[in-house]
């Protein structure tokens, strides 16, 4: 029980202050629900819904840990799942998934952000054939009156009922959120949220009281830190402002350059292969020309943006393009 | 309770509730115009029914209907009927009755459910009719629900005594919390027998069906006093002893032992059990019977009780004659 206890400040007070504008919300969803779908367009998303429902279901796993039952999505053929932060709690926890099918498997948690409720996971094994959902990378496509559909485990994994579904509209869409009237409960947490093409718009989260208040993770936070997540860091710095982060040491070399002193180990720097020695020449096409101005322009960033670096190294002038991460800190 | 945020981990016991969605226009009279009202004394809702022949035969859930003295059953056109009872089947926890004195009302026109797939839509009477007609979707696989025991929601001390079983616990929204019962009483009698071994006490209200009603006499601070508890499903007293059910109205009171359900998110409430579902097209397709949490409810479908109605209406429409020689 106690992790229904368990919501970080952070969070609750979020909640506490959106709850205002939700009373409206709720109530403007109601008038609209009766007046406007004809039995035409009911039976249009009807047929949009069940014609992804047998692939998509194949994505969705339940969640097993110590901590209890919850739910998450499969969304790479190599194992990759997508879940909520509050469910993995912690990088490098062994969990127990079951999938639709009744396979059973382990897995370990990878990288989370607590502030936004973002975790993944990564299936044991070289497995490559994994049945995986692709996600919706267009944030603007979940506006408000959006049809969607939710999967999950509600109340933990039952092989004979299956994942459950639930069809709603997303009522509000907020910087890392979407709230619905797709009902969730305990066990659905870490399931998906889908548009009608069958595409992973949220992750199951939260619930307050009333039925049309369920909140679900936006992509928007597992984009923006993909490989952060992926390389199992806690992700913290994203809220405080800090912004994106590169992992390189400057220094402004005897030619007065703007020089690579080090490169931080599993960074994005190190990943796209910069290298110590190298010359900064510009960043997205602006000069760099001391320390202050490169870091500013760094941080300005978000993490997930990709940027172009200009460089000049031993073997010559090159090109760079690097997306940004959060930089990682000790849990 | 006032707990609201709440993540959606699971952790044992469970949250509850369903979505605003409300039906299009052209499908709400249809909903409506074969509902039943029922209620209970103070004019709150109980149960919902379902009219399902034009002279006054109708369906609800039994075991919220436990008896019909107290209670108070409404045509859809707001007049109060009077009303008999045909038969009640523990199996499906359906009750036939009859409106006396009636003609001419709207029954369901009920249509098969094999077909239907998860996602199909799906309505259903809210509020005995009184609100829009609610819509959903069929959400999980059509399966049977196998049974639990029945429960009251008590703790007991595992020790046999002369002076009665001694309660330690009683959960919170549980039958024997509204039977009044409490910590400490002490168990004398279950449904007229003497309990003094703690096993005979959860035999004799474990053997029972959720929706029966038993007779509990029991001891407090020496004073011996009776009072009358209605079972419900083991499942559903067990999700409650954390005091998860919270806001949205509750469960009902019998939540499994069906043959075969149809499982949908249509956000209803317990007192709209007893009512139709209805495909988009007006045609009734199940029979609500049972909210089991804030996700889900489960209807029969038709062909689980419809063919067994159909017989029941008949003999009672035909009673055999004594033979005379």
């Amino acid at each position: 029980m106690s992790g229904t206890r368990r919501p970080s400040l952070t969070v609750s007070v979020c909640v506490a202050v959106l709850a205002a504008a939700w009373v409206t919300v709720a109530g403007r969803a109601s008038a609209l629900e009766s007046s406007k779908e004809t039995i035409g367009e009911l039976l249009k998303i009807q047929a949009q819904v069940q014609s992804r429902l047998d692939l998509v279901s194949r994505a969705v796993v339940a969640v097993e840990s110590d901590d209890g039952a919850a739910s998450g999505v499969i969304v790479s053929p190599d194992g990759l799942v997508m879940t909520a932060a509050h469910v993995t709690t912690n990088p490098g926890r062994k969990i127990l998934l079951h999938l639709a099918d009744g396979t059973k498997t382990g897995c370990k948690s990878l990288g989370l952000d607590k502030s936004t409720d973002a975790a993944m996971m990564r299936i044991d094994g070289d497995r490559k054939d994994w049945p995986y959902v692709p996600l919706c990378r267009d944030l603007r496509m979940a506006k408000p009156g959006t049809w969607c559909f939710a999967l999950g485990h509600p109340g933990g994994y039952d092989a004979k009922r299956g994942p459950v579904l639930r069809v709603g509209r997303v009522l509000k869409q907020m910087a890392n959120g979407l709230q619905t009237d797709c009902v969730l409960m305990g066990g659905d947490s870490g399931g998906p949220l889908f548009n009608l093409d069958g595409e992973v718009i949220g992750i199951h989260s939260q619930i307050w009281e009333e039925r049309d208040q369920n909140v679900h993770v936006s992509v928007a936070p597992f984009l923006r830190a993909w490989d952060t997540l992926k390389q199992s860091h806690v992700v913290r710095v994203w809220n405080t402002g800090v912004g994106g982060w590169l992992g390189v040491m400057t220094r402004i070399s005897s030619a007065a350059e703007l020089e690579i002193a080090e490169v931080a180990k599993d960074s994005p720097a190190a990943k796209a292969g910069l290298q110590s020695g190298d010359v900064i020449v510009t960043l997205d096409g602006e000069r760099m020309l001391d320390q202050p101005q490169f870091s500013s322009a760094i941080n300005s960033r978000a993490a997930g943006q990709r940027i172009s670096l200009r460089l000049r190294g031993k073997s010559g002038p090159r090109v760079v393009e690097v997306s940004l991460g959060t930089k990682p800190v000790e849990d | 309770m006032k707990r609201a945020l709440v993540f959606c981990l699971l952790h044992g016991p469970l949250l509850r509730a369903g979505a605003p969605a409300t039906a299009p226009p052209d499908a709400r009279q249809t909903v409506a115009a074969s509902v039943i009202r029922i209620e209970k004394p103070a004019g709150k809702l109980a149960a919902t029914g379902v009219i399902v022949t034009p002279d006054g035969y109708f369906l609800t859930k039994a075991s919220e209907v436990p008896k019909l003295a107290g209670s108070s059953f409404f045509l859809p056109d707001g007049k109060p009927a009077r009303v008999r009872e045909v038969r009640r089947d523990s199996r499906t926890d359906v009750l036939l009755l009859q409106c006396s004195g009636v003609n001419g009302l709207a029954a369901v026109k009920w249509s098969e459910s094999k077909s239907l797939a998860p996602g199909q839509w799906l309505l259903a009477p809210r509020q005995g009719g009184r609100e829009d007609a609610r819509l959903g979707v069929m959400s999980a696989r059509r399966r049977e629900i196998k049974g639990g025991s029945a429960a009251i929601g008590i703790r007991m001390a595992d020790q046999d005594s002369p002076e009665g079983v001694r309660i330690i616990g009683v959960a919170e929204d549980s039958p024997a919390a509204a039977a009044g019962l409490k910590e400490n009483d002490r168990l004398i009698s279950i449904a007229g027998e003497a309990v003094k071994k703690y096993t005979v006490a959860h035999e004799l209200i474990s053997s029972r069906e959720p929706g029966d009603e038993i007779e509990i006499e029991y001891k407090r601070g020496g004073k011996l006093t009776k009072c009358s508890v209605r079972l419900a499903s083991r499942n559903r007293v067990l999700s409650n002893w954390t005091g998860e059910d919270y806001a949205n109205g509750g469960i009902s009171i019998r939540t499994d032992n069906f043959p075969e359900i149809i499982q949908h998110d249509i956000p209803l409430g317990p007192a709209d059990m007893g009512g139709p579902v209805f495909n988009l097209l007006g045609q009734a397709v199940a029979l609500n019977i049972a909210r089991v949490d804030r996700v889900t409810t489960f209807a029969l479908p038709m062909e689980v009780f419809w063919p067994g109605v159909q017989q029941w209406i008949e003999d009672d429409r035909h009673p055999p004659k004594a033979v005379v020689k």
